[in-house]
């Protein structure tokens, strides 16, 4: 009886494995029953898949490249930049020389006036220069602004062209620059303003930090 | 008792089956292999009942065994890019219709006979 009990038990279980195994496997192939799988052979599914794989690779190989590609071109970018750099500031300088454009800062301003002499264009055109040689970055003469072409004429003795355009005293002078190097160009010992003195014409000297020229 | 116990275990094993998750489908050849091994011991089981030289410890070594050796012969087929187990379907497939010509014959013989007895019985 006992080993009957053990031999049934054995049998239902050795049905029970197999049976469960069997519809395991059944649902699996009615899940994976995909035509193309199933019409594929092996051999083919073998070729495609290697297809695939090569094509990855190739792909991939083509995005590292162009991944390279882009890091160039981003530090070529990035070094034009540094020059796009470089040449606005030139760009300005240049501008600023040229006077095309406003500058503003620091500076002084000198009045020169008839005294017992008369102010000639000489005593304009070396206080321009001495104030050029001081470092002046930008000068007017009476609102007028001293640029590379500009002209200093004595029509008659009365009227100067500046810029062709008349102006007659009082002449003040205003200069942009570094505030002491200019004052001192201008009030050293037998300098511009001195040498007025003697020549008997009037001459005042201002410091200002807020110079506008246009 | 053991039919019993046979049915019990067979829609147990059918209910779990259809509630089992998927399996790969490149796993599913193992599995095959081993219903195909499974089924042979059964059939060799039956026919081992007949010739009355049944014994539950062959049936149970070879049903579990012959089911894992396939599936490694698969496994190792499938390492040596050598299809092993079209060779094991051939074998398990021929002693399957072996052991079903003994079943067959037992019954084609007992029925024979009851017919040929009753035959008699009528004359």
């Amino acid at each position: 009886m006992k080993e009957k009990i053990i031999l049934s038990i054995s049998i239902g279980c050795a049905a029970l494995i197999l049976t469960m195994v069997m519809f395991t496997q059944f649902k699996t192939i009615e899940y994976t029953d995909i035509v193309a799988l199933e019409t594929m052979r092996e051999a083919e599914l073998r070729a495609e898949l290697a297809s695939w794989k090569s094509k990855y690779e190739e792909a991939e190989t083509k995005m590292g490249d162009t991944k390279q590609k882009i890091t160039e071109y981003q530090t070529q970018i990035s070094s034009e930049q540094n020059a796009t750099e470089l040449l606005r500031q030139e760009l300005i300088e240049s501008q600023k020389t040229l006077g095309y454009t406003d500058v503003q800062g620091e500076g002084i301003m000198i009045t020169l006036e008839n005294g017992e002499e008369k102010v000639d264009r000489f005593d304009l055109i070396s206080l321009i220069n001495e104030l050029r040689l001081a470092g002046a970055e930008a000068i007017s003469v009476n609102d007028e602004r001293v640029v590379f072409k500009t002209d200093i004429a004595l029509p008659t003795s009365e009227i100067f062209l500046i810029n062709s355009k008349r102006i007659s005293g009082p002449y003040t002078i205003k200069a942009i620059g570094e505030m002491k190097y200019l004052e001192s160009a201008i009030t050293i010992k037998n300098g511009y303003l001195d040498q007025r003195k003697t020549e008997r014409k009037k001459s005042q000297l201002r410091n200002s930090n807020q110079y506008h020229h246009s | 008792m053991i039919y019993i116990s046979i049915v019990i275990g067979c829609i147990i094993g059918a209910l779990i089956g259809m509630n089992a998750p998927i399996i790969p489908y490149t796993y599913s050849i193992y599995l095959s292999i081993a219903i195909i091994a499974a089924l042979d011991t059964v059939f060799g089981g039956i026919a081992s009942v007949i010739n009355k030289n049944f014994d539950l410890k062959i049936f149970l070594s070879g049903f579990f065994g012959n089911a894992i050796l396939s599936m490694l012969l698969t496994y190792l087929g499938e390492k040596l890019n050598v299809d092993i187990y079209l060779a094991a379907i051939f074998v398990f497939v021929w002693r399957m219709f072996n052991n079903l010509g003994i079943i067959r014959r037992y019954y084609i013989e007992k029925w024979t006979n009851q017919f040929q007895a009753k035959w008699n019985e009528k004359k």
